[in-house]
């Protein structure tokens, strides 16, 4: 690259002035970046406080006000009178079930992909990243009709086995380029001592993978919890339902909603993932951007 | 290679419980939709065969199918401004905080494992009117006219605020994906062009940018794709209304089907959707080969 000759571009002489001009583009540039947090979080922080009002004072005052006196009265219902323990009890069993059969087939399946040898390789990984593109509501008449006859349409297996199924392409994708810059002499030295196809599989490769592992946890966890559709339409009695289903509760069939006990429960829906994501999410984050940049 | 990796019984072990659980759920209802698509049928009685009736009716008769179709892309195309446009505005945003930029990373983050539910519910008071929502009277302190602005029963502006809702609920996805593609451009580049006397603006457009052009491509065509889907937020926080000025075909799909019991017609118009995804990522694949 040609360098020009001139090292002080013209205007930028005054070094007094280039230093208070990037203080206030720096000012600038960390008010905006509140703002923006702000947005991002405030809706949680709606959320919570709402949650505080008491009925009158839910129905009377403004949205957007602070509750005038904090009242636990609609947190307290969601705990303890409420189906919301049921419905918490059922996502982690649904989400629990799905992450674990994603982790077990996609890290088998691309393992297969990467490292071993099979013929139509290409053509494989091809069929499963079609996946990726194909709208879920296609699925979802003849999977009804089918899980209608096999008595599946009320059960943890018709919500579990839809999202597992939806989730193995993008795990697939992200074990398979993660695989591939496995280093290959490790396999070998394993094999040569010794080991068998599952024990270098699970005593070598899954160890070494943790990361990548905790990642794609991380976002099957998120997305099986916060999902809409599959429980929606496979799941019919009450204790059965989703956390994110139950969110719905309160909402009135005649335009009456019970906006204090939905934003109570919505808090009550948002903290978990909340927490997991503060402790966990660098994890979630670095593995996706290494996985997309790398890919 | 050695003899273990090469022992093709056990690769097709390892690849069968994830090939069969995909076909089984994934690609056979595929096939099973195709097939319905050309009978009529409420789910209850018989099935009649009515050959390419369905889409037929589909193309000439049905007045709604259209529009539909229309604010779909429309709303794709809002997507894309609001996903990629946003997410990489806030990555940029990023790369200029430098102190505590792992604190607003996290908190730019979070509307990611917010569910969309929650977010419907909480969109929908904000933009509330009667009651005045938070939006409208933040907005009253310019003009009182502003402050009564009908966001979700106005048709036409209804699209537009699923659309930020959808965005704004996953602009943090790409916001990381375009932040680590930024910091992966080699710092001599960067520098050269500072040398060279060109500002933080324009170091972005000429040399940032281009050098990122892949992962730009890459996500625009993955929020392509899960905009043409998307079900969710036009079914929670709209409804699709007023009207059907907010429908999306996924949503129309799924009302058609297990609304109103069309089982036939709703197949019809899934078929529809995947053909139009399908051809819309043989497309990208093909500027991708390029």
């Amino acid at each position: 690259m040609e360098k020009r000759g001139n090292m002080h571009p013209p205007g930028k002489q005054n070094n007094g002035g280039k230093r208070s001009r990037r203080h206030l583009g720096t000012v600038l540039i960390y008010l905006s970046g509140c703002c923006i947090a702000l947005v991002t979080a405030y809706p949680v922080f709606y959320a919570a406080a709402f949650g505080l009002k008491g009925m009158e004072e839910a129905r009377t005052s403004p949205s957007y006000a602070l509750p005038r006196e904090i009242d636990w009265g609609n947190y307290l219902y969601i705990i303890k009178e409420s189906s919301f323990p049921r419905y918490f009890v059922n996502s982690m069993i649904i989400t629990g079930t799905v992450v674990i059969l994603v982790l077990i087939l996609a890290s088998m399946a691309a393992f297969a992909l990467a490292k071993m040898q099979l013929r139509g390789k290409h053509r494989i990984q091809m069929y499963f990243l079609m996946g990726l593109m194909i709208p879920i509501q296609v699925c979802l008449l003849p999977l009804y009709q089918a899980f209608a006859g096999l008595h599946l349409t009320n059960s943890y297996f018709g919500v579990i086995l839809p999202q597992a199924a939806f989730g193995i392409p993008l795990s697939m994708y992200l074990f398979l380029n993660f695989f591939r810059f496995f280093p290959d002499d490790i396999l070998e030295a394993c094999v040569i001592d010794g080991a068998g196809i599952c024990r270098l599989f699970v005593g070598i490769v899954l160890p070494m993978s943790r990361n990548i592992i905790l990642t794609l946890a991380m976002m099957r966890a998120v997305y099986s919890w916060n999902d809409f559709l599959f429980p929606y339409t496979f799941t019919r009695s009450r204790d059965l339902q989703t956390i994110t289903l139950g969110l719905r509760d309160f909402v009135g069939a005649y335009g009456y909603t019970d906006w204090g006990r939905t934003f109570a429960a919505v808090t009550i829906t948002i903290v978990p993932m909340i927490a997991v994501y503060f402790f966990l999410g660098k994890y979630m984050v670095s593995g996706m951007a290494d996985g997309s940049v790398k890919g | 290679m050695s003899s273990v990796l090469k022992n093709r019984k056990a690769a097709i072990l390892f690849l069968m419980p994830a090939l069969a659980l995909y076909t089984a759920i994934v690609f056979v209802p595929i096939l099973c939709s195709v097939y319905y698509s050309f009978f009529q049928w409420n789910g209850l009685s018989g099935m009649t065969f009515i050959g390419m009736d369905n889409y037929v009716e589909l193309f000439t008769r049905d007045k709604v199918v259209w529009p539909v179709l229309l604010q779909t892309i429309v709303y794709t195309i809002l997507q894309i401004l609001f996903q990629v446009g946003g997410g990489l505005l806030l990555a940029l945003l990023l790369t200029l905080l430098v102190k505590k930029r792992a604190v607003f990373q996290t908190i730019y983050y979070i509307p990611v494992v917010i569910s969309s539910v929650a977010v419907c519910q909480i969109f929908d008071k904000l933009f509330s009117v009667t009651p005045t929502g938070l939006i409208n009277h933040l907005l009253s302190f310019f003009s009182e006219g502003l402050g009564m602005t009908e966001w979700l029963t106005t048709p036409g502006l209804s699209l537009v605020v699923t659309a930020f809702a959808e965005g704004y609920k996953t602009m943090g996805v790409y916001m990381v994906t375009f932040f680590a593609a930024l910091l992966s451009v080699p710092y001599d580049l960067s520098e050269a062009a500072k040398m060279d006397g060109a500002g933080w603006l324009k170091t972005v457009f000429h040399v940032k940018l281009p050098y990122i052009r892949p992962i730009l491509v890459a996500n625009m065509v993955l929020v392509l794709n899960n905009a043409l889907r998307s079900f969710d937020f036009s079914f929670m926080l709209t409804a699709g209304g007023p009207g059907t000025s907010s429908e999306l075909l996924a949503s129309y799909m799924y009302k058609k089907a297990f609304g109103s019991m069309q089982y036939g017609y709703g197949s019809a118009v899934a078929v529809l959707i995947v053909g139009i995804c399908l051809i819309l990522a043989s497309f990208c694949m093909r500027q991708f080969d390029k």
